[in-house]
């Protein structure tokens, strides 16, 4: 018997969605990932006759805030048709089996989908110690990601735990937390990082993936760059004031309430790749520049070792005050030293003349 | 680790450190050397010897009108850079910050766009003196490999700083680490070239200010 | 090398004394130079930034343009020196050879540059951004020039003089004759070898050779004011060959003639004539070789003339011609006596149009420091002079003055020279001549 298993189309039209709503919902897909206006109508063509796409979500040292960011999308009714279009076999979160029986389905997902599946995961690994301080079902983070990835399509690493090792890799990382591609070195890995990650870069990578079967354009980091192509400085409506030299000095001074820049602050947006200002958070409704704090980098791997998030892009990192006293006294030192050595050689030479003479 | 995060961690670190222990090294071992005390009676009406040196200080800011005709080119093209130097270093809000975070002192910033213009006139100004210790026959007999590497620590900032602000060349993050690291690469060079007449020119204009205003001489 | 005389081998630039070997001249110049740096000959060549400015002010760079003139590069073995053994980051220097040690040929070469491209005028010093002493840091490495027997052949016979008579000019014993001479020349008084004198009064080459007349000059103002003054055998040449030379130990030797003369007799004032280097030597250096603060007062001829005028305590008739003055560079840019000496104009009479460059920045004319008794330099001080001349001539006054003797023989050989008729004067002179009753 074969059963014409349904494409995301017909599930569109058996809840209802109007093909209008479709259509919407697939050219504002195509503009946020910065795809030309003509693709829209392919984007919208490749979605509706996409299959269900197997999706394992992977759980490691995470605090659960991707899923979260994903499931407080902008318009939830269409995101709800997101996870209509994917099969989620495994998300501890979402799923409703728990125990072996989750493990199971995993594994039965891994075995019906092989070669087509795609691991999407969010967390760091431990590796110290062989991997402890993280398993699930008795199995470390490191081998279940190996067992996992090994017929996987493709691996989406979201949040900067998993793309870039996160707040467990922070400095003195005592679990040894590293980031997925630092352990899956054979299929195809895209980072979307943040802290948490923005739902629509999450969003807008599957439907991509989805429809065109393939990762949308990356940048050096595997990152997709219609999300992560520019900085939150290049697109910040506050940039005016630090271009004038106008910074907010303290939290809720005259400049803070004037909305004046931040850098004085902290704030990281220059050397931060992320969409918050451009497309912003919460439907569009604002970013965290806009409510009067900096940056802090979230997307951008070591942020939470990088000097502080207080501290200005352009102080240095590391405590200068010792390391400055004791070359000073070395110094001054080494000074009095080489003058000594000096009049001792004028000294020499003066008993040398006087013999002479 | 990446470079921005080395520049501004270990690379300002050490290069700090460098600059401390060399500065003060030499300056030490100058200072320290054998002073000798003029004994003969200065000239009547002649001002103390700390007011003569001062004086000496602030006047060769200037030449002399005898000689502005003959030096105008190095006094102007002088000045420009070395004030254009300074409203860059001490007047963009970033640099306030970079002192702030060091020795706890800030000022008021300058509007950064002003700052970048200055920054451009103070990079061609410092093109034009290279030209010009490249072409000048005395000069050329003057200059050595240390005066060329002082001209490179200087400019290197300056270039990589109007680079990073346009965005010309590379990725942000990359532009601000070499900068930050052109400028580690300054610190470590300041005590061993001429760049250390930003401190000695004090001492020197003053031991000859004392030595002429105890003669009745105002140099 | 000593090759013999060939029309093909150029003349080299450089003379030698003595039979010491090449490393033992280099060595000899290195303990000395290094012997040198004190706080501010370290300063100085620390802070030179190679901006080039000191050659604008150097009248045989001017005059030549050629660079190997400018003044900090006269002073590049010095700076060697200083820092491969002297500097903070010597010990770094030597080991890494990081600066190469002076080589005999490059001594040799210096001599020229020392000696005969320098007059350690000081013009270098004024323009100097950094303050940087050239002239100074000049006199300075000539003692290690010196040391390592590279002096200037003419000089170097002028300095064995010297150390034989007491002046390069004449022997200490014909002195009585000399001054019998002029006093009988002119109808003056010449105390000679008194006992005991308030002023010991002394003279230089210049009064000694060509223009003896200014020791009568002298006389004559001193016998009008009624002090009790002398000359004397044992200390009567100011002008101090060692301190051109940079014969530390000459220079110390005629100093103390000088002074220990003027203690001996009781004398409280040493009276110095109208010579530029004389005064840098006793005014301000001797107390460094005396070692304590000088029991004696040292004054310069133009300020004596200055202070009696002023006082009143002599008058002259006024002189209605227009002049120009010639700033010798020791009294005035490196002495303190600008001032005084436009005051003496000033009370002559004379109406003063000043050189274009006058007073501390005017131009030396040339012949100090040595230059003046250094054969092999005539050429190119025959070049300075034109500059010199052209500026006088340029004032259109009438009559030309300066106050040391040296500068006044400089500018009269250019003047014989170039068939120049204008007459270099006497500031001595003219006021002993137009003295009133």
């Amino acid at each position: 018997m074969s059963e014409r298993i349904p494409c995301v189309g017909d599930l569109l039209r058996q809840r209802g969605v109007s093909r209008r709503d479709f259509l919407q919902y697939t050219s504002v897909m195509a503009s946020l990932l910065a795809l030309p206006p003509s693709a829209a109508p392919a984007l919208a063509e490749g979605l509706a006759k996409a299959r269900r796409q197997a999706v394992i979500w992977l759980s490691f040292q995470e605090c659960t805030g991707c899923i979260e960011s994903l499931t407080r999308s902008f318009s939830p009714s269409l995101e709800d048709l997101i996870f209509d279009f994917i099969s989620l076999d495994y998300q501890h979160a979402l799923q409703a089996a728990s125990g072996e029986a989750a493990e199971a389905a995993r594994r039965q997902s891994m075995k019906d989908n092989a070669g087509k599946y795609i691991v999407v995961v969010d967390g760091s690994v431990p590796t110290a110690d062989g991997g402890v301080y993280s398993c699930i079902a008795g199995q470390s983070n490191i081998d279940m990601l190996a067992e996992t990835v090994a017929d996987a399509a493709a691996v989406v690493a979201v949040g900067t735990c998993a793309a870039f090792g996160g707040l467990p890799q922070a400095h003195p990382n005592p679990t040894g937390a590293v980031s997925i591609s630092t352990l899956v070195k054979n299929k195809p890995v895209v980072n979307i990082p943040g802290c948490p990650p923005m739902p629509q870069a999450m969003a807008g990578t599957l439907v991509h993936l989805l429809s065109f079967g393939k990762l949308p354009e990356l940048d050096p980091l595997n990152r997709p760059r219609a999300f992560f192509g520019e900085t939150i400085h290049d697109r910040c409506y506050r940039r005016p004031f630090y271009e004038k030299g106008m910074f907010a000095k303290s939290f809720d001074d005259e400049g803070a309430r004037q909305g004046w820049c931040l850098y004085e602050l902290g704030c990281k947006g220059p050397v931060t790749y992320n969409a918050c200002a451009s497309q912003k958070w919460n439907g569009g409704v604002s970013f965290p520049i806009q409510s009067g704090h900096g940056c802090i980098g979230c997307s951008e791997a070591g942020f939470w070792d990088r000097g502080g998030l207080y501290q200005p892009l352009s102080a240095g990192t590391t405590d200068m005050g010792k390391v400055i006293g004791i070359a000073a006294v070395a110094g001054v030192a080494l000074g009095a030293g080489s003058a000594a050595i000096a009049r001792k050689r004028q000294a020499d030479y003066a008993a040398t003349d006087k013999k002479e003479a | 680790m990446d470079l921005l995060d080395f520049a501004r961690g270990p690379a300002l670190q050490v290069a700090l450190a460098v600059f401390v222990l060399g500065t003060l090294w030499r300056l030490a071992g100058v200072l320290l050397l054998p002073r000798l005390r003029d004994l003969s009676p200065a000239r009547e009406g002649a001002p103390a010897p700390l007011a003569g040196a001062l004086r000496t200080i602030v006047r060769r800011m200037w030449p002399r009108p005898e000689f502005a005709q003959a030096t105008m080119f190095m006094t102007i093209n002088s000045w420009i850079f070395h004030v254009g130097l300074a409203v860059v270093v001490f007047g963009l809000a970033p640099h306030i910050l970079f002192i702030r975070n060091l020795l706890g002192l800030h000022w008021p910033a300058l509007p950064s766009n002003l700052v970048y213009g200055v920054g451009v006139v103070t990079l061609a100004s410092l093109v034009a003196v290279l030209v010009r210790r490249l072409r000048h026959p005395v000069m050329r007999l003057l200059s050595h490999a240390g005066d060329y590497i002082s001209w490179l620590m200087t400019a290197l900032p300056v270039a990589t700083g109007l680079l990073a602000t346009a965005h010309i060349g590379a990725r942000y993050e990359t532009l601000l680490a070499l900068h930050i690291l052109s400028i580690a690469a300054l610190l470590v060079w300041f005590p061993f070239g001429k760049l250390m007449h930003a401190l000695l020119f004090a001492f020197s204009r003053g031991a000859t200010g004392i030595r002429f205003s105890h003669r009745g001489v105002e140099v | 090398m000593n090759a013999p005389a060939s029309t093909t081998l150029p003349k080299p630039n450089f003379d030698r004394q003595g039979e010491q070997g090449y490393q033992e001249r280099v060595d000899a110049a290195m303990r000395s130079f290094v012997r040198e740096f004190g706080v501010t000959a370290a300063l100085h060549m620390e802070s030179c930034v190679r901006c080039g400015l000191c050659a604008e002010a150097c009248h045989f760079y001017i005059a030549t343009r050629d660079p190997k003139y400018t003044p900090v590069h006269k002073l590049e073995l010095f700076r060697r020196a200083y820092f491969r053994e002297a500097s903070p980051f010597a010990p770094v220097v030597r080991a890494l050879g990081l600066v190469k040690k002076p080589t005999i040929d490059e001594l040799q070469r210096w001599q020229e540059l020392i000696y005969d491209s320098c007059t350690m005028c000081g013009r270098c010093t004024l323009v100097c951004p950094m303050g940087i002493d050239i002239a100074e840091l000049v006199k300075e490495a000539r003692h290690g020039m010196y040391k390592a027997g590279l002096i200037p052949e003419r000089l170097a016979l002028m300095d064995r003089t010297a150390r034989q008579w007491g002046s390069p000019a004449t022997p200490a014993e014909d002195l009585p004759d000399i001054l019998q001479e002029v006093s009988a020349e002119h109808g003056v008084p010449i105390p000679c070898d008194l006992a005991q004198a308030d002023i010991l009064v002394t003279a230089a080459p210049a009064e000694l050779g060509d223009h003896t007349k200014a020791l009568a000059d002298a006389a004559k103002i001193l016998n009008r004011i009624g002090v009790k003054w002398t000359m004397h055998q044992e200390g009567f040449d100011a002008s101090n060959i060692g301190f051109n030379n940079g014969d530390m130990e000459l220079q110390e030797r005629l100093t103390r003639a000088l002074v220990d003369t003027a203690v001996k007799i009781g004398a409280k004032t040493i009276l110095l004539p109208e010579c530029g280097h004389a005064y840098g030597a006793a005014r301000w250096e001797a107390a460094k070789w005396y070692g304590a603060a000088l029991p004696v007062r040292i004054i310069h001829m133009t300020e004596f003339l200055d202070e009696l005028l002023a006082s009143g305590r002599i008058r002259v008739n006024k002189i209605a011609d227009s002049a120009t003055f010639h700033d010798p560079c020791q009294i005035v840019r490196r002495g303190g006596l600008e001032a005084a000496a436009r005051r003496v104009l000033a009370a002559l009479g004379f109406e003063l149009i000043e050189l274009q460059d006058a007073g501390v920045s005017g131009f030396c004319c040339g012949g100090g420091g040595g230059v003046v008794s250094n054969i092999r330099a005539t050429p190119l001080r025959a070049k300075v002079f034109e500059m010199k001349k052209a500026q006088v001539e340029a004032t259109g006054a009438k009559r030309f003055v300066t106050s040391c003797g040296q500068c006044r023989i400089t500018l009269e050989q250019g003047a014989k020279n170039t068939h120049w008729t204008k007459k270099t004067e006497s500031l001595l002179e003219l006021v002993a001549d137009n003295l009133a009753q």
